[in-house]
């Protein structure tokens, strides 16, 4: 594929994407475009951390982070959700920060154990925490973006499900157009060089550790995004085990970004659109669902370990030994 | 601390019979792990199937407990093996490859056990009835089995490792696998061996774990959270470690919600692995 | 310009480096030779901060460095080539020389994060010649857009020792640079190793197991065995040395 037609496929999707919020016209379907959306930066964010080849089976822990601050300080210190937003995102990169030096001096398996341990504790801390977060009844009434006056567009209700969801559609294409900026960027150079040989590049005087603080931060910034968006759309939070923020919705989003193609900037988006679609088409016979998608990424790994969007370079392949022999 | 006696008494108890769950758990893990270097997540519904195993063999065939729990550990250690045969075996690489598919057979197997056995919770026969008095508390004698039972098994496990020909193989072949298979040891084989060995004490632990608690087919969830965090607590495919991490976690989990309460409680672990890692990165017993 | 006063180096129960001292001055080729698993590639390590030490100190152009990381040691002048071949492997030798340029590649913001800016590519033209310059001298010039991982055994030494130049170093730590190399290619490795010395005025450490070509470059050895320092002096007069034979020599002799 060559860079015309990648441009082309760009547009006519993100075209594709606002219009969806048109023709969706019922609650029940913006809703889903709004969950696709934010899971879309979720995986992407995601992905950052594998550049490095780390793997987080913790993602949604700094997600939880992002949801509950921002709902409690337009809560409880009567933030505007404007503010909140961002603010939300830095509380998520300042726990990165900190927790940074004594994660990432572990690699592979250790890393994820890690991330793993900590999301799982910050769900019991959101659980336990009664007088914070409300316990196990969790966060209600969380107030939504409100009414704002724009330029041009006049005044907006954010309140509206399909006004939220190109809201929550803007945030996203913003946050993944910093996250291509950075992958395009002479960081990705460093980070890919680290990833490559690590002893090598801290001879040559980069400091590997620091690098990879500031991926971790990086995408735990988007994570607490995602998670802020989420807080405001679904009104109220819970950490149950089988919610939002359990170990579970890690692990889906470790398998959105697989089977979509870890290796592309794409693979993320794609691999989440498609098993969204696929797990929302799905809805008749509910229970099978985890079943479905545990098949595919099975047979993802063992047969297809570049992804979705590896399928056009295994063709190109293909056909190159065709035509050899 | 104010707490009078009995309540230590009982507390440290509960503590040391988790502990002994916990400690099957993170031996399976760990066994998997230093033999294989991979992380087998599904290792919870291994768990959880086994307790379901022991509950249609007890219940709803009537077989004594301790036979069917017997049974229920070789059917697991078969299921281990298949899923190394044909799954593990074929994996790319060790990280991820591994990670993605034993998560993909979590959400089939947990998925599946809610059609196949239903939502309710069900219980195992106790393995044994009544209560005996320690230092002026009352121990239910079953706990005071499992307790046994684990650290029988922890013990043979212990005693295969170090005296058996196959179990010398093993840690030979975790140590270094190029040289073991320089000298004819069979990775293949010895992964086999660590799948099935794994899978059968979480079988054995799933089992126990049904006859004090309930069955559900998401109990194998929280026992993978403790086996993880017992992981890198005590030393990185240290299997020493795995012992002495999982009676420590056991230990806080008994001891620090009475305590402190649970706020603390959830925070507790994942400070502890923190603080020991900012002074040990290789963990409590793991080399540098 | 390096002075390492009673080093040691302990993993676990193995000791891998005893109360080592060694002192090498200004344009030396120093050479740190000894049998398999006597401590040299632990030594360097500790040199370049891969490892830090249990006891002992490491003193660089008279600062001691004994605790700082690799990157800032880099920074003062330490480069290293590894001993196995460790590459930057997904990118052309090209680009691995460049990040081995990159402490002297002063990119502001705006070029890192506008990589297509003007201001930019003007940059990495120079960073290119650069590159191109360092890739002739290791005689890569030909195959600059080749990647990394396609290069042969012999190339990749070379681009090795490129990277570790590029990095502007005072002092140049060679983890034996010979292995694997067919005759001719162990000569050009060797004039190159001399040039950087007579031309680029660097301090060059050397592990190396071909002892003709510690004879024919080195003004200095240690000789290592089971940690210790069991000789030190000119490489024509220690390899003379009874003890030296013993430990070292007499078994590769036998093995000739
Ligand atoms: N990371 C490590 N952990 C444990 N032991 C180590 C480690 N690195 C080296 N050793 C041990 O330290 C000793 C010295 O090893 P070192 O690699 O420095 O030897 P060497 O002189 O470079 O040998 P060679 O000629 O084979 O490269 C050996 O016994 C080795 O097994
Ligand atoms: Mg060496």
């Amino acid at each position: 594929m060559n860079k015309k037609t990648n441009t082309m496929i760009i547009l006519l999707f993100t075209l594709v994407s606002f219009l969806a919020g048109r023709w969706a016209g019922n609650d029940y379907l913006l809703s889903v475009l709004i969950l696709i959306a934010i899971n879309v930066l979720m995986a992407c964010s995601l992905r950052t951390i594998f550049i490095l080849e780390q793997i987080s089976l913790g993602h949604v822990g700094f997600a939880l982070i992002g949801a509950y601050s921002s709902a409690l300080m337009v809560m409880k210190l009567n933030i505007s959700f404007w503010l909140a937003l961002p603010l939300s995102g830095s509380i998520c990169a300042l726990t990165a920060l900190l927790l940074g030096y004594p994660f990432l001096r572990l690699k592979g398996i250790y890393f994820a154990i890690l991330t793993f341990m900590l999301a799982e504790s910050l769900r019991l801390i959101a659980y336990n925490w009664r007088s914070l977060t409300g316990g196990q009844f969790g966060l209600t009434d969380i107030p939504g973006p409100g009414t704002i006056g724009l330029p041009f567009l006049g005044t907006i209700d954010f309140d509206t499900m399909e006004n939220y969801y190109y809201l929550t559609l803007m945030v996203v294409i913003l946050s993944i157009l910093v996250l291509f900026f950075i992958e395009k960027s002479h960081l990705n150079v460093k980070w890919r060089a680290i990833k490559d040989a690590e002893s090598l590049a801290q001879s040559v005087g980069m400091n590997a550790i620091l690098h990879r603080i500031m991926n971790f931060v990086i995408a735990s910034f988007f994570a607490g995004i995602g998670g802020a968006l989420f807080a405001h759309y679904q009104k109220g939070l819970s950490v149950e085990v089988t919610s939002r923020f359990g170990i579970m919705a890690s692990i889906y989003l470790l398998v959105y970004v697989v089977i979509g193609g870890k290796e592309k900037f794409s693979g993320p988006i794609v691999g989440t659109i498609v098993l969204m679609m696929i797990s929302e088409f799905a809805r008749s016979f509910e229970e099978y669902r985890p079943i479905i998608i545990g098949f595919i990424a099975i047979i993802v790994v063992l047969f297809l370990p570049e992804g979705v969007t590896g399928i056009p370079e295994r063709l190109t392949r293909l056909k190159q030994q065709l035509k050899k022999g | 601390m104010a707490l009078p006696f009995q309540v230590w008494v009982q507390i440290i108890i509960n503590g040391l019979s988790l502990g002994g769950l916990y400690v099957l758990i993170a031996l399976g893990l760990t066994l998997i792990l230093s033999i294989m270097g991979i992380l087998q997540l599904a290792h919870g519904e291994v768990y959880m199937l086994g307790a379901y195993a022991v509950y249609y063999l007890a219940v709803k065939m009537g077989i004594n407990v301790y036979a069917a729990i017997l049974f229920s550990m070789f059917l697991m250690a078969g299921f281990g093996m298949l899923m190394e045969r044909f799954l593990f075996r074929r994996c790319e690489d060790k990280v991820l490859s591994p990670i993605i598919i034993s998560t993909g057979l979590t959400l089939i197997l947990q998925a599946g056990a809610v059609i196949v056995f239903g939502l309710y919770e069900r219980s195992i026969p106790r393995l044994s009835e009544g209560s005996f008095e320690l230092m002026g508390v009352f121990v239910p004698k079953d706990r005071m089995v499992a307790m046994v039972i684990s650290a029988c098994m922890a013990y043979m496990l212990y005693l295969f490792l170090k005296r058996t020909k196959l179990g010398l193989g093993m840690v030979a072949s975790a140590q270094n696998p190029q040289a073991a298979q320089l000298k004819g040891i069979d990775p293949h084989k010895m992964s086999l061996l660590a799948m099935a060995i794994g899978s059968g004490f979480a079988a054995a632990g799933g089992a126990m774990a049904g006859s004090i608690l309930m069955l559900t087919p998401f109990m194998g969830t929280l026992p993978l959270v403790k086996g993880l965090a017992i992981i890198v607590l005590g030393g990185m495919g240290s299997l020493s470690g795995a012992v002495f991490g999982g009676i420590l976690i056991g230990l806080i989990d008994g001891i620090v919600p009475v305590l402190f309460g649970p706020l603390t409680a959830s925070l507790a672990p994942l400070v502890i692995v923190i603080i020991i890692l900012l002074i040990r990165p290789q963990g409590l017993f793991g080399h540098e | 310009m390096l002075k390492i006063k009673n080093l040691s180096k302990r993993f676990g129960g193995i000791q891998a480096v005893t109360e080592l001292d060694i002192d090498i001055k200004e344009r030396q080729i120093f050479g740190l030779i000894g049998p398999n698993g006597a401590g040299k590639s632990t030594t360097l390590n500790m040199i370049d901060g891969s490892l830090f030490p249990t006891t002992g100190t490491i003193i660089f152009k008279e600062e001691n460095i004994t605790h700082q990381r690799p990157c800032s040691r880099a920074g003062k002048g330490i480069a290293r080539v590894f001993q196995k071949d460790v590459l930057f492997s997904s990118f052309s030798a090209r680009e691995n020389i460049k990040l081995g340029l990159h402490l002297h590649s002063n990119l502001g913001l705006k070029e890192i994060f506008f990589p297509w800016s003007a201001i930019s590519k003007k940059k990495d033209r120079i960073l290119d010649e650069k590159a191109m310059e360092i890739l002739k001298f290791v005689r890569l010039g030909e195959k600059a857009d080749e990647m990394a991982i396609n290069l042969p055994h012999g190339n990749q030494r070379a681009l090795g020792l490129g990277i570790a130049m590029a990095t502007g170093c005072d002092m140049l730590l060679l983890d034996e640079p010979l292995t694997g190399m067919n005759a001719q290619e162990t000569d050009q490795m060797m004039e190159m190793i001399t040039t950087l010395r007579d031309e680029k005025n660097l301090t060059i450490v050397i592990v190396e197991h071909n002892i003709k070509a510690v004879l024919g470059l080195c003004d200095q050895v240690v000789v290592l065995d089971f940690g210790k320092k069991i000789a030190q002096g000119d490489p024509d007069m220690v390899v003379e040395m009874p003890n030296v034979i013993e430990a070292w020599l007499g078994a590769e002799q036998d093995a000739v």
